[in-house]
């Protein structure tokens, strides 16, 4: 009797064990989305996507997928992605700025194994080419921002300013006449060079002086002439008293406010500054320009351009498994631009988009984006595909800072060339 | 009775063994992590590879801001730790005494410590701001100054002003160790004292400082390892700009980990940071007790 529970029990066993392996086991993907803003949080997990959110309605639409999806905040992203790599827990979705180091240490797959054809066809032809690595694509865009000149109409009026500046030289006049009336009280230009975007401030100044971050052929050139010539300008204005006191400290965010607030004139900031100053409670009378330039260079905007990418799994996966987690990573992508999904999202954010489907909805919501795409259409990108961008990124900033206090801008430039082409 | 014998042998280490457990897993075994990856290269990604030697010690003491982040770090301890144990001593001394309030006035020294070091930094921040700084709309309607002042003129002022949030959160500790110590002084050596004729002076030199030296030593080493490895106060207020010039060595470890992704060279800084902590206690430490057996 005992022997034949046994034998039951055994065989119970078998079927049970059959009858998982044989079921379609859900794929789980790992996501980490980065926090844009107050709405990122509740639109992915909470109720902002129509009563639901984008994981809820994710999974009843794909039923086998199941995401594990975190919004994770600027300033700890990359710390967090850093940690898990190193404990081999890379996510398997991520969406941050940068990819170029990851897709050098192998850590990524080419984009052309998950996206479908007709979603990675939609994609701005411009931005992709951003994300490309010796003919490999690693990532695609997620939305982008562009930067311009934001100008109080009111400050500059009343100081005898008609119009914004449009050169170095206009811009120091214009500082000099906001200085002369309003004393100390008004800044007449906020600047950030610190840690968080002091390499935007770098690039409105070089780009802003035919220089740059890289030569015509790609390759680092960040020493030149024309750059060293942009930080002494930006510092110049530092020094002669134009700017905030502190742009070692003060970021844009606190130039932003202190625009809101009517206490800075002038400030370089993206698209969805309106919407910021709205929130901030700001009632000010501006206007938005190109970013001034040096005589004889061109005025470019600034364009920043945010992505996702796709990890390695973190074990060795069967031929079977690789192509349903490739399937499931090119269903989230589908079903995150999907129209109504990612015209919701862009906008939610007061971001620009980043596939042509979504244009003419955007534009629809809000006339202003048409503008601003043209603005983005001219814009510049960092060199965000080469993979020393990170140490680029953090020398101009140190260099920056150094020359705030008195530091050697050309040897600092010169140091850094040599480290980042040896 | 021979299995009795070993139950008590055994019985001691038993209930010892959750609370070492818990040393080694959280305690020993992260530092033994941080040891090997100091020794081992680690991509910018964070891919941990191979074994480097003293590569990344190299690198970091080779780093341009090593040698002003060390003075920093110097002048960050002993300013913070000298400063809140002096200001510290004086205020257990005076809350020590029997005044009015006394209970309230304690419960106030307290808040500084037991609210968080960021919330801390943040108000301070708020406080020293040149645009609608509190400090300066206070002396402004108070008529003091005319013109509101730029309190953070210079990375040295901004600095000074980092030491002084750690001095102003330290106090209380500081504060509450000595006042412990201090009431467990037997009044009967005070009334000897003054039966021999004793002045306040005599008695605080010859009675109270040499019982409440224990407290002071137990709360300056802990200090000297909280201050050393304080992280919040810089990276909120300055984040050890402009260039590393307002950084320590925690937080310049931080930033060459994360901003840098120079992993290799940070753990290095961060066992640099250990090696030297453990030797500057140890010396207080064996130098203080050998006092206290005088």
């Amino acid at each position: 009797m005992k022997r034949l529970l046994a034998l039951l029990l055994a065989a119970l066993l078998m079927v049970s064990v059959i009858s998982v392996s044989t079921a379609a086991e859900p794929v789980t993907l790992d996501v980490i989305i980065c926090d844009y803003g107050p709405n990122t949080q509740n639109w992915f997990l909470g109720n902002g996507m129509d009563g639901s959110n984008f994981v809820k309605k994710f999974e009843e639409a794909n039923p086998d997928i199941k995401l594990n999806l975190e919004v994770i905040s600027w300033n700890d992203v990359h710390t967090v992605v850093s940690t898990r790599i190193s404990n081999n827990m890379a996510p398997d979705i991520l969406n941050i700025d940068t990819f170029a180091q990851y897709a050098t240490e192998d850590l990524l797959i080419p984009v052309s194994d998950y996206c479908p054809e007709e979603l990675f066809d939609d994609f701005f032809p411009s931005f992709i080419e951003q994300s490309v690595i010796d003919g490999v694509c690693w990532a695609v865009p997620d939305l982008a921002s562009a930067r311009a000149l934001y100008y109080n109409i009111d400050l500059l009026t009343e100081a005898g300013v008609e119009n914004p500046p449009e050169t170095w030289a206009e811009l120091e006049d214009v500082c000099q006449a906001i200085i002369d009336f309003y004393g100390g009280e008004v800044y007449p230009w906020g600047m950030d060079l610190t840690t968080d975007e002091g390499q935007a401030a770098f690039a409105y100044y070089a780009w802003g002086n035919n220089g740059g971050f890289v030569d015509e052929e790609g390759n680092w050139n960040v020493n030149r002439k024309e750059n060293v010539e942009a930080v002494e300008f930006a510092i110049g204005l530092y020094n002669k008293g134009y700017t905030n006191p502190n742009p070692a400290t003060q970021t844009r965010y606190d130039n932003q406010d202190m625009f809101a607030s009517g206490k800075t004139a002038m400030v370089i900031a993206p698209q969805n500054m309106p919407t910021y100053i709205k929130d901030k409670g700001g009632d000010i009378n501006f206007g938005v320009a190109d970013i001034p330039h040096n005589e004889g260079a061109t005025s470019g905007s600034v364009g920043v351009m945010d992505r996702i990418m796709a990890f390695k799994p973190r074990t060795e996966l069967n031929e079977e498994q690789t192509k349903a987690r490739n399937e499931a990573i090119g269903k989230f992508l589908t079903f995150f631009y999907e129209k109504e999904n990612y015209v919701g999202w862009v906008s939610m954010e007061d971001f620009l988009p980043a596939v042509n489907s979504a244009v003419a909805a955007l534009v629809e919501i809000n006339p202003d984006f048409e503008a601003w795409l043209a603005v983005l259409g001219n814009a510049r990108f960092y060199p965000t595909a080469k993979p020393e961008w990170n140490d680029v990124k953090q020398g101009v900033i140190a260099v920056q800072q150094e020359a705030l206090v008195g530091g050697d801008i050309q040897a600092g430039l010169d140091a850094l060339q040599e480290k980042i082409t040896k | 009775m021979n299995s009795v014998f070993v139950r008590h042998k055994w019985e001691p280490y038993l209930w010892l063994l959750p609370s070492i457990l818990l040393m080694l897993i959280f305690i020993v075994f992260p530092i033994a992590i941080v040891f090997k990856l100091s020794f081992s290269h680690i991509s910018p990604a964070g891919v941990v590879g191979d074994f480097v030697g003293f590569g990344n010690f190299q690198k970091a003491i080779n780093d341009p801001a090593f040698k002003q982040v060390m003075i920093n770090t110097f002048i960050w301890v002993v300013s913070v730790v000298g400063f809140s144990t002096l200001i510290g001593f004086g205020v257990a001394v005076l809350l020590n005494q029997k005044l009015f309030g006394r209970k309230i006035v304690r419960s106030i020294v307290v808040f500084p410590w037991a609210t968080s070091l960021v919330i801390q930094a943040s108000i301070w921040n708020y406080i020293i701001k040149y645009e609608y700084g509190n400090l300066n709309n206070v002396l402004l309607n108070l008529g003091i100054i005319k013109n509101a002042i730029n309190w953070r003129v210079s990375y040295q002022i901004e600095f000074m002003w980092e030491c002084w949030v750690g001095i102003f959160v330290t106090i209380p500790f500081v504060t509450f160790c000595i006042l412990a110590g201090l009431q467990s002084i037997d009044s009967a050596y005070y009334e000897a004292a003054t039966v021999d004729g004793a002045g306040a002076w005599q008695k605080f030199r010859h009675v109270t400082f040499p019982l409440v030296q224990p407290s002071l030593t137990v709360s300056t080493i802990l200090n000297i390892i909280y201050v050393f490895n304080s992280f919040p106060i810089i990276y909120t207020i300055t984040k050890g700009a402009p260039a590393n010039k307002t950084d320590t060595m925690i937080t310049l470890l931080y930033m060459r980990a994360f901003y840098d992704r120079q992993k290799g060279p940070a753990t290095a800084l961060s066992v640099i940071g250990f090696v030297v902590l453990c030797i500057v206690s140890g010396i207080y430490m064996v130098s203080s007790l050998r006092k206290e057996e005088h």
